[in-house]
């Protein structure tokens, strides 16, 4: 496998010398770039990275290799990520798990999300849509407060994992309308949504991607999405804002990081190249059928979204003083 | 008779699809790609389908469908030359192939052994085919029964019958499915997200690898253990005409074959842990019906077949829930659902009514893969067998070079090879004392299971134990424990008591 990287480096090598000079930038990439997912294969994250992968490497003519370190909700390959040499060539894909609630929740983590990795930009966010098993008569918010009253402790959510933005969810929309619901921890939101497919648990919040086809198919009723916009693929589904529920802004995103110390403007040439990227007509083409929409930022932009998102949690985490230690 | 007439016009529509030259080019290369793969000790499939996704964004797809699925079922073939040849199980269903599959090598019988692993597994894969042809409704249905209390029953099941595994004292194997349930809780709790045991390590967050446990205390322990004793070669002088098992023991692994795709077929539907358990139920139940139960682990040729057969028809039976629901059943089927909603498709019922010829495709494509696999695997026997005869001094450092790389590449951190070597003292530490690792391993792999579906199941009943036995599934599964226990179990023990091993 070392060898067909190595054999794909060159062909891209060797096409940037055929199709013309690089263009002069101030910050040259002088070696292979890693691209570090701290998830295992094939969630959001990943796939993001391996669509990316190819055209940054034709971007900067250098390959670019992804590599998976999965272990303890993505802390792993961040902490190699902010431990690695700062010079740019190691970037972090990772989701508002590792960058939002994980520093709210451990408190002995190895590395400081906003001190030791650096923002490049942000890359797609994600809201969530929020349905029930459909043996559950109910169609619309007030009529699951009005069930979940009358038949307190029967409800499930089925949640990605405990901390999770999910299961902050959860509790908050609990606390807001005094639902009595139970929530049940899974590993991951793809073994949540088995289980609320399969009414093991009843409820859920997960990412538009992995849920709309089951709400679009009858094996889910949508109730409502997060953020402000309906989705195409459920335009008769209110939106949290529209409902007046609480955690509007609730739903998944990702960004790209890299080392701490990497000079700011090979950061900001990572920034330029990977928003032209992510503004290429196939690629929000991709993030949409990935359930989300494309979002960028300047690294100044991102720094000030990672400080509000951890401190939003934060007080979430605070007042119902959860901690994972 | 419609249904009959259904069934063959849905294999006309998949095999217009499979058959196009493209599609058969795609499902060879898959196959090839993916034997390759197992082959390498822990080159898991699953990255090496992560790696080629991108390269099926171009493709039509059924076509990239088809070379995925290739992948994955050639690698789980490949994976058990290895388990075979020098006792690396690469995952966890290759270690029962272990088992029986070494121990025929190192009495000269590698050939058979490879021989009888690939006709069992297309064997398997051929009315496995069939099986999600015909009954992928019933399948659905019972993959959405399975909650939580079933799954915890399941696994208690799955562990009561783990004793027959080992052929030695079964009070040792108890214990050993012990240790490694204790091992198998290290990690973050799922039920209360807490790190347990994890000494602060955060590599330890998502728990000990499970690879390289398996390669540590099957593959360097046994080259341990092999160097520790006088080096006897002779019986790897095999002759050509001992490549191929005789037609005798071709029949007498029939029956074995298909009480493996039975299981397999089964328990592969189940997501989340029911695959985990078909090759080990395989092989208890071979165990248990054999004449004489005392051949297993000392290389019994059905004790490769049933395994192989089971593994085979589960990694096939696990597309029905992916297919019919939309449900990854285990991590690679939720890399499929990437591959297909990049493709523009959402997986789930409609896929079926919406797309048969894809649905039907990729289906009749997988036969296809497991008759390329025996067409590519039986002309290589003679080579892998050759490999045997590599001197020691050369095999064995390649060997342990081998088991390094693939534990480094499973989850890319250099920690795993550090747990792989402290595992492999571990298991020459068992092996001195005649503890076997088999039922260890199986532990490991269930018991966290075992629990996390245990608290959950309580959690949702709001702690009534009532729920296990209130759900019907749940309840037979228990009542078929008990029973096992009763007529497997307390009689073995007071038997084995007696011999002595």
């Amino acid at each position: 496998m070392l060898a067909r990287r190595t054999a794909l480096g060159c062909a891209l090598a060797l096409s940037a010398l055929v199709f013309g000079p690089l263009p002069a930038f101030s910050q040259n990439f002088t070696k292979q770039v890693h691209i570090i997912v701290p998830y295992a294969p094939g969630g959001t994250s990943d796939i993001i990275a391996r669509i990316i992968g190819p055209k940054l490497s034709e971007a900067i003519g250098q390959p670019v290799i992804v590599e998976n370190k999965p272990s303890s909700s993505g802390n792993v390959g961040a902490d190699f990520v902010a431990k690695a040499a700062p010079d740019g060539h190691t970037l972090l894909i990772t989701d508002a798990g590792t960058l939002a609630t994980q520093p709210n929740l451990v408190k002995k983590l190895s590395f400081d999300v906003q001190k030791d990795l650096v923002p490049v930009t942000l890359v797609m966010f994600s809201p969530y849509l929020f349905a029930v098993h459909p043996s559950v008569p109910v169609a619309t918010l007030q009529e699951l407060i009005a069930y979940d009253k009358a038949n307190p402790g029967k409800l499930n959510v089925g949640t990605s994992g405990v901390g999770s933005i999910q299961h902050l969810t959860a509790i908050v929309i609990a606390k807001k309308y005094g639902l009595k619901w139970g929530i049940v921890p899974y590993r991951g939101g793809a073994a949540a949504v088995r289980a609320v497919v399969s009414n093991e648990s009843n409820v859920i919040f997960n990412g538009a991607l992995a849920t709309q086809p089951f709400v679009v198919q009858g094996q889910l009723k949508g109730i409502a999405v997060s953020g402000d916009a309906r989705l195409p693929a459920t335009p008769n589904l209110p939106t949290f804002k529209e409902l007046g529920m609480p955690i509007v802004e609730t739903g998944s995103w990702q960004g790209f990081l890299t080392s701490k110390g990497t000079p700011p403007a090979m950061t900001a040439r990572l920034n330029t190249e990977l928003r032209k990227i992510l503004a290429m007509p196939d690629i929000e083409k991709k993030m949409a059928e990935l359930g989300g929409y494309v979002k960028t930022s300047t690294p100044d932009e991102f720094a000030g979204w990672l400080t509000k998102a951890i401190g939003d949690w934060g007080d979430v985490v605070k007042v119902e003083n959860i901690s994972l230690d | 008779m419609d249904l009959i007439a259904n069934l063959f016009a849905n294999l006309a529509t998949g095999f217009s699809v499979a058959l196009t030259p493209a599609n058969i080019g795609f499902c060879f290369m898959g196959a090839l790609i993916g034997t390759l793969v197992g082959v390498l000790p822990g080159i898991a499939p699953i990255t090496t389908i992560a790696i080629l996704l991108p390269f099926t964004f171009t493709l039509p797809p059924s076509s990239s469908l088809i070379m995925l699925a290739g992948i994955f079922y050639g690698a789980q073939y490949g994976g058990s030359t290895t388990a075979i040849l020098v006792n690396v199980p690469g995952e966890s269903s290759s270690i029962v192939t272990c088992l029986d599959g070494h121990q025929m090598a190192k009495k000269g019988r590698a050939g058979p052994a490879l021989a009888i692993a690939a006709i069992a597994s297309f064997v398997a894969g051929t009315i496995a085919t069939i099986v999600i042809a015909t009954a992928s409704a019933p399948m659905t249905w019972l993959a959405l029964k399975f909650n939580a209390a079933e799954y915890f029953s399941l696994m208690v099941l799955g562990l009561t019958g783990s004793v027959v595994l080992a052929h030695g004292a079964p009070e040792k194997a108890v214990a050993m499915v012990l240790v490694g349930l204790l091992l198998g809780l290290v990690g973050i709790d799922v039920n209360s997200g807490s790190p347990r045991m994890t000494m602060d390590l955060m590599d330890l967050g998502d728990g000990i690898g499970f690879v390289p446990i398996a390669i540590g205390m099957f593959g360097i322990a046994e080259l341990a253990v092999t160097l520790g004793k006088p080096q006897d070669r002779s019986l790897l002088a095999v002759k050509l005409r001992d490549l191929w098992p005789s037609w005798a023991e071709i029949r007498q692994c029939i029956p074995a074959m298909l009480r493996g795709t039975t299981l397999g077929s089964v328990l592969g539907v189940l997501p989340g842990g029911g695959a985990a358990l078909s090759s080990f139920a395989a092989y208890a139940l071979e165990k248990k019906m054999s004449k004489n139960p005392e051949r297993f682990g000392r290389g019994a040729i059905e004790g490769v077949a049933a395994p192989e057969a089971a593994n085979n028809a589960g990694a096939q039976t696990s597309f029905i829930p992916l297919l019919t629901l939309g449900i990854p059943g285990n991590a690679i089927m939720a890399l499929m659902v990437g591959a297909m909603m990049i493709q523009g498709i959402q997986p789930g019922p409609q896929v079926m009514i919406n797309q048969p010829d894809l649905f039907w495709g990729v289906i009749t494509s997988m036969w296809l893969g497991n008759a390329m696999l025996v067409v590519l695997n039986l002309p290589l026997i003679g080579v892998w067998v050759a490999l045997l005869r590599v001197p020691f001094r050369l095999l064995f450092p390649a060997i342990v070079l081998f088991c390094c790389i693939g534990t480094y590449t499973a989850n890319n951190t250099v920690f795993d090879i550090w747990v792989m070597l402290v595992f492999s003292g571990l298991g020459v530490f068992f092996y001195k004392v005649g503890a076997e690792p088999a039922p260890f391993v199986l532990g490991f792999v269930l018991g966290p299971l075992m629990e996390e579906n245990f608290r959950r199941a309580m959690y949702i009943s709001r702690g009534s134990s009532m729920t296990f036995v209130e759900r019907p599934i749940s309840a037979f599964l228990l009542l078929l424990t008990v029973a096992l226990f009763v007529v497997l179990v307390l009689p073995a023990i007071r038997a084995k008591r007696e011999e002595v091993f």
